[in-house]
This record gives C-alpha cells, structure tokens and sequence, in this order.
C-alpha cells in the first residue's frame, strides 16, 4: 500500500473504529438496561452515529456551506414532519 | 500513476472542472435528502404505533433478531470503511485498489443481504409473517402487534430494495472503472456512488435502533 | 465568346444562401431527434404537449360532472360512474397537469436562459423525468378509464384498501412513479439555479420568475418523497395485507392522512409559486415599470415554501385530530397567508401609475389577481376552525380549491404561455382572439365556481351527484358557466395552434419586457447564447420609476 494512501486513510480507520465503539455501546444498552430510560443515552448515540457519518464519511465538513445546508435542511424537514405528526398523536 | 492524471470531463453546460464536481454532488445531496424523508416517513409511522400501542410494539421488537440487526450494522459500518478506501485511492489515481476496494464494498453489502435473507427465514419459522394468512401468528392474541411486525418487514424490506441498487451499481462501477483512462475521465462519479453507499448505512443506523432497540 | 468562358462565369457566380434559421425549431427536425432531445427547450415543449392531452382528458371528466350535476336525481350517471369521474378528473389535473404545469413547460424552457446559462444541469436526467412522467401517467390514465378508481384522488384508507372495488393498485403504482420525475425535475431545477446562474447574475438579480420557480423546486424535493412512502404503505396494505392503517388491527386511518397531506398541502404551493412568478414577470412588463419591493416577493416565495409545510393538519380538523394540533394548524395556516397577500400588494403597487398596456398576458394577469384574492381569503375562512366544522367537506371547499388550482394556477399559465409564446416559437398569435379568451376565462370561472361557494354553504356535500331540487338553479348556473369555460380553454388552442404557420414573425423581444431571455433571439438559438453573457444589469430596469408615495 503507498504510503500517501496509508496518510489519507487515517480519518477512515479512526471513523470505523469509533462507529463500532458506539454500536457495541449501544448493544450493550440493549441487553443489560431493558425498559426505563436506557432510550435517552441510546437515541444521543444513535444521533452521534449519524453525525459521525454525514460529517466525516460523507465529508459534509469539507463540503462548501450549500451542501451542508442542503443536508441540514433534509433533517429540518424530517424534524417538522415528526413534531407537528405527534403534537396530534400525543394531545389526542 | 500520479495525482495529476485525476481529473473530469467537462460537459457543455460548464463553464469549470470545480463547477461541474460541485454539481454533481449537490445533486446527489438533494436527492439523499429526498430519500432521507423517504424513510422517516416510516419512522414516523414507527413512533406512531409505538405510541398507540407501547406494549405491542415490545412484543414484537423481542421477536426481532437482535444479534442479526446488531452484526449487520457492523456489516455495513465495515463497508462504509472500504468506500472511504476506494473514494482516497480514486482520489491519488490508484486505480487497482480503488476497484478492489469497491468489490470488497459490494462483497459485504452481499453479506448483509445473506444475514438480512436469513433473519427473514428465522422470522417465517417463528411464526413472525402475520401477513401469510395460511402461517399461524406467534402473537395472534394481541392483532396490534401486527402492525409493528408489518412495519419491521417494509422498512427493512425498503432498506434491502435500496441495498440491492447499491450493490448493483458498486459492481457497474467497479467494472467500468476498471478500464483505463476512467480516473482521468470520471474520478468524481465514484465519489457520488460513495455519498450514496454512505447514506444507506447511515439510514441502517436509523433502522436499528428503531426497530430493535429502542422497543425492546 | 466561348463556351468555356460561359462555365467561367457560372462559376464565379456565389451559391445562393439559403436562409436556414438555426434555432432550437429547426435545428434536427426528424420525430426521432425531439426524442432523444437533451434540450432543456424541446423538453418543455414535449412537456407542453403532453400535459395539454392531459388536461384536455380531465376537463372531459369535469364536464362530464357537471354534465351528471345539471339534475338532482343523479339518473344520467349511475354512482359507480360518476365516482370515477371526479377521481379521473382529480388524479389527472393534479398530478398530470397541475403539478408539472408551469415548472415543466415554462420553468424547463426559461430557467436557463433567464439565468444565462446553456442548459440544465442535469440536461439527461430532465429527459429522464419526461419518460418517467410519461410511463406513468399513460399507464394511470389507461387504469383509471379502463378499471376505474374511485377513491377520489386523496385514496383515503381504509375506503383505498379495504372496500373499493377498483383499480387501485394500479394506479397507486402510477402515483408513486409520476412522484419520481416530479422529485427529478425539483433536484434538476435547484441545482442549476445554484450552480448555473452567468457570472453577475446575483440572487437579487434573477427574474422573480426563477425564485418563484426554485422554491417550487425545494417543496417538490422536499415533500414528494413523503407521498411515496405514503403510497408505498397504502399499496402493500392492500396488495399484500402488511397493515399499517388497517384500523381492524388497532391502526389508524388518520396516520395515512398525516402523511399524504404532509405532500399535497405544499403541493397546492407547487401548484401557485410558479404562477405566482408568472405574475411578476406579467405586470412588470405591462406596466413597464419597475417590480415594487424585488425582496419581499423573493423572499416571500420562499417564506410560502417553508411555512407551506406547517399546516397540512387543517385537512383534517374534523377527522380525528386532536383540537390541539387543529388549533396550532389554524393558526399556521393564517400565517401562510401573510407572504401570499404581500406578493398581491406588490403587484397591485407595481400597476399603480404604470404605463398600462392591456395585451392578453396582462388582461390573464389581471383576472388572476382577482380569482386569486377570492380564493386566497375564502382560504381563510376554512382555515378557522369554527367555521370549517360548517363547511368542511362541502362545495365552500371544492370551490375553494379550484379558485386556487385554476383561478391561480392554469390562468397563469395561460398568462404566461401567451407572454412567452413569440419567444417559443418566434411567431405572434392573434391579439384580438387572445383578449376574447383571457376575458371568457375570467367570466366562464366565476361563473362555474362563485355558485359553488353558495351552495357549499348552504350544505351541499362534494362527491355526491344526487342532491335536493333546491339546489338545482345554482348547479345549473354552474354547468353553464363550465361551457363558457370550456370554449376559453379551446380558443387559445386553435388560435396558438394556427399562429404556429401563419402567425406573423416576432422579433426577438416583442413586448419590449427585461430579461436574458428577451436578449435572444425568437426562437432561441441551440445553445441559448452564443458566449455566456455577464450580467451587469438589476432585474426590470424599466424606464418607469416607482412613484413616490
């Protein structure tokens, strides 16, 4: 393997490592702590899953601001359907 | 080959190479923000019953294979990783380990499928297809549970659907940039399939928690 | 002198030019070569013909209800029938004629050269979305004359997949494709508004046309992929019984609305922001002047786009929603009229002193502001939860929404239509003959549907063709008023048509409007501009200043 690559995978390697680290967290959750408030720390992983992902393995930190707000918006979108759909469901 | 032989060619409504790159992928973010509301349209439905039925929807979630969701999204974190090797090598013009590293890609995302085709069949032997009206229902006495079971086969169903296109185009890719002269001709669509590939496992991250995790 | 010489002479003589004009028109004229076209302008013009099919069919079907309407027995159709009426009328104008309208005629053909750039960004994949939108339209159409729908084009469940007996996989399945092109021509036009605009050509500088035409973009990318998913759980519930709303196993019905209203409130915006563009180019023209207040119309297009998304739950203030969410959808949906009353005034001070010329764009314009003011406030009234509980569900709405749909939507188009096409196919219409139509469409409409509101009040319930006889002078009014209608649609069809060959030749910018796109000439050349202009100009420099107050 040149080594130029070997510079560059860096970020790669460091991004892998520390999905499986969550995930492993969050299985983990999944096995010992069943009902009561485990959801709260396991959706804040989840959510740093997904930045790790956007962020650093689809590159949105080195992208120009217009992509970002594009993927920002997309959650934006997904957050309006989600509030206004359950302010009915939880107020019914 | 050396960086300088890396490039694109410039199609008549461009003015610039950095034009059209950063076209390219602008669409390709516009649409992975399409398919992003896409999928939580079922995540919405996800929650939607999970309020309407809270003690159903565990019911069912300690029925799903949790190993089998658990390893597959290590599957796909683990392809995710051999993108990001075939994007940096497309990137310095090493052409052999960028393919290699596609295939490897398409190799796991097959693997996630066997996993994913074997969940199904552990599922239909457990009498977790409450749809099949000539299998009887684990769950037949609670009729809300089969809604959330109906929901974990469509999402993950839909999941798989968009797996397959993925695994189909990393095998066209891989194969036309295998040829000579792709890198200088085309080095930017193997980073438009990465962002895609990429995105299919960061929908997976929301698949498994809300499918496996959160309910159990 | 000598033969010889005679061959010398000949020859020197030039070979005689023959004046082939090099526009988009005549640049390949083979059928083959319109169907391989990446030509952002062919593509429109393909668009163009199709979706006029398309609503040539629809109207059939509407005149067809109104024909049904005319007696209160219901006795020229049976119920089956006429149920498939009003849902081919629906599914054919919203999805097939509404919704591509104005963005995929117009839009596809000005876009580029109002931004000064030579095509699309994507010019592949916007002939893509045509085949797509093709495909899927013939194939819908072809199942709902066919098999027949009858759920009406919101597909309700559980009528959708439990109790109507028609083709409803089908053309489920044609909704959902006919989704994918509108999501490609969204990705297609947000991009090249970004990235293609020639150098200059700032965000304050575009057209309003553009802006109007971008936020279009953003909802269509934005809220399509919602009624597909939508659809998608709809059509496996009923073909193979994976129950998400089936309400026999504790799922609700309300969900599936959620969802497809999250799509087809904003997709009433995708309906009007294009028009609402076509607006803004129409009395800057025709009043020669200066667009009063450029930003608040920019930005209240955008404003639309955004807040367009928050207030889908007034459908369903009456059918089931907690009166929480109804409450904070009524308040949202006040709010929603706020940008679309500042466009109206901008426009009306844009006309105040202007050099008013009332040519058939101009009298499409001025009809416009008038429907769309009836239909924006009568809006209003249905957003108050009060009152919607009296006329919800009635001919209020249904008139309502068609002075919206077409009072806005298709007399813009039209409008626009007759602005642009000297620049489309380089060739003058009637002027006469337009000006008869723009003014028949105004009367035809309220005639149709102003006797709707009456009835609707009165508590004529929509979807039934069997009513009391009291009812019946208004019904009748209204399927008279659909005639004059009808001949408003068919006279600008001939009189366009007939221009094509014995039009007379117009010059590159007839109406003497600002823009790129009147820089060029009719029609546009190939590629748009010959080298990408710079732009150093401010949008509607017209000579006319805005007067003082």
């Amino acid at each position: 393997m040149p080594p130029e690559l070997k510079q560059k995978l860096r970020t790669p390697i460091a991004t892998m490592l520390v999905l499986l680290g969550l995930l492993s967290v969050n299985v983990i959750l999944g096995i010992y702590f069943i009902h009561g408030w485990a959801w709260i720390p396991e959706v804040l992983i989840t959510v740093t899953m997904i930045l790790t992902v956007l962020l650093v393995a689809m590159e949105a930190l080195h992208e120009p601001p217009l992509t970002r707000l594009f993927a920002f918006i997309g959650f934006c979108w997904v957050s309006i359907l989600l509030t206004l759909t359950m302010m009915d469901y939880l107020t019914r | 080959m050396s960086t300088t032989t890396v490039g694109i060619k410039l199609e008549e409504q461009f003015e610039s190479e950095q034009q059209q790159r950063e076209t390219a992928k602008l669409g390709m973010w516009t649409f992975l923000a399409t398919e992003l509301l896409l999928f939580s349209g079922m995540f919405i439905s996800a929650l939607v019953i999970r309020t309407l039925h809270p003690d159903s929807v565990t019911a069912v979630a300690l029925h799903l294979k949790f190993w089998i969701g658990a390893t597959n999204t290590a599957v796909l974190i683990l392809s995710s990783f051999c993108m990001s090797v075939a994007i940096e090598s497309s990137r310095l013009g090493l052409q052999r380990i960028m393919v290699r590293a596609m295939l490897l890609t398409a190799a796991l995302g097959v693997l996630f499928m066997c996993l994913k085709g074997y969940e199904y069949y552990r599922d239909y032997v457990e009498h977790m297809t409450p749809f099949l009206h000539w299998r009887r229902y684990e769950l037949v006495g609670d009729p809300a549970s089969r809604l959330f079971t109906d929901l974990y086969f469509i999402i993950t169903g839909l999941h798989a659907i968009h797996l397959t296109i993925g695994i189909g185009l990393m095998l066209v890719m891989s194969w036309l940039a295998s040829r000579a002269g792709f890198l200088q001709k085309h080095q930017n669509r193997i980073e438009i399939v990465g962002l895609y590939w990429h995105f299919i496992d960061l929908i997976w991250m929301i698949v498994f928690p809300t499918l496996y995790l959160l309910n159990r | 002198m000598t033969p010889s010489d005679y061959v010398l002479r000949d020859l020197e003589v030039p070979p005689p030019v023959i004046d082939v004009p090099d526009d988009y028109l005549h640049a390949d004229q083979s059928l083959w070569s319109w169907f391989v076209t990446t030509d952002h302008k062919r593509i429109g013009i393909l668009y163009l013909v199709s979706i006029t099919g398309f609503f040539i069919l629809g109207s059939i079907a509407a005149g067809l209800v109104r024909l049904s309407l005319v007696v209160p027995d219901g006795e020229i159709f049976t119920n089956d029938v006429y149920n498939r009426l009003f849902t081919l009328h629906g599914v054919i104008m919203v999805w097939f004629f509404l919704v591509p309208s104005i963005p995929n005629t117009l839009g596809n053909f000005l876009l580029p050269l109002m931004i000064g750039a030579k095509d699309l960004a994507f010019p592949r994949l916007n002939l893509l979305s045509w085949y797509i939108f093709m495909g899927a339209s013939l194939f819908t159409v072809f199942v709902m004359v066919w098999g027949g729908v009858d759920t009406g084009w919101t597909f309700y469940t559980p009528l959708s997949t439990q109790y109507s007996n028609g083709w409803v996989l089908a053309a489920v399945f044609g909704v959902i494709m006919v989704g994918f092109s509108s999501i490609l021509t969204g990705l297609n036009f947000v991009v090249t508004t970004h990235k293609l605009r020639a150098p200059g050509m700032t965000w304050f500088r575009l057209p309003l046309f553009v802006w109007g035409n971008y936020a279009t973009s953003l909802i269509l990318v934005l809220a399509t992929p919602v009624l597909t998913i939508a659809m998608i759980l709809l059509f496996v519930e009923r073909a193979f019984g994976l129950a998400i709303f089936d309400p026999d196993h504790g799922g609700d019905p309300v969900l599936f609305q959620h969802l497809f209203w999250f799509y087809s409130h904003p997709v009433v915006y995708v309906m009007v922001l294009p028009g609402m563009g076509v607006m803004s180019e129409l009395v800057t023209a025709f009043a020669y002047k200066k667009i009063f207040g450029y930003k608040f119309i920019a930005f209240s297009s955008l404003g639309i786009a955004a807040i367009g998304f928050f207030v889908w739950g007034h459908h369903m203030f009456y059918n089931g929603e907690s009166p929480y969410a109804g409450l904070t959808f009524s308040l949202m949906s006040f709010i929603v009229a706020v940008p679309s009353a500042i466009k109206v005034y901008n426009w009306a001070a844009t006309i105040y002193k202007g050099e008013i010329r009332l040519d058939t764009p101009m009298l499409y314009a001025m009809g416009w502001i008038g429907l769309f003011v009836i239909g924006g406030v009568t809006g209003l009234m249905l957003a108050s939860t009060a009152l919607d509980g009296h006329v919800h569900d009635t001919y209020f709405v249904v008139a309502h929404f068609h002075y919206i749909m077409v009072g806005a939507t298709v007399v813009a188009f039209l409008g626009g239509i007759h602005f642009w096409w000297p620049k489309i196919t380089g060739r003058m219409y009637s002027e006469p003959w337009g000006r008869v139509s723009a003014l028949l469409m105004f009367i035809g409409f309220n005639m149709t549907f102003l006797p709707q509101y009456v009835l609707g009040y009165l508590g004529m319930p929509r979807r039934y063709h069997v009513y009391p006889p009291a009812f019946q002078p208004l019904n009748v009014l209204s399927s008279a008023g659909a005639v004059v209608l009808a001949a408003a649609y068919i006279f600008p069809m001939v009189y366009l048509i007939y221009s094509l060959w014995y039009g007379e030749r117009a010059g590159p910018n007839p109406w003497e409007a600002k823009g790129l796109e009147w820089t060029v000439p009719s029609p546009p050349p190939k590629h748009n501009f010959e080298t990408i202009p710079t732009v150093d100009f401010e949008p509607y420099d017209y000579p006319n200043v805005i007067p003082e107050a």
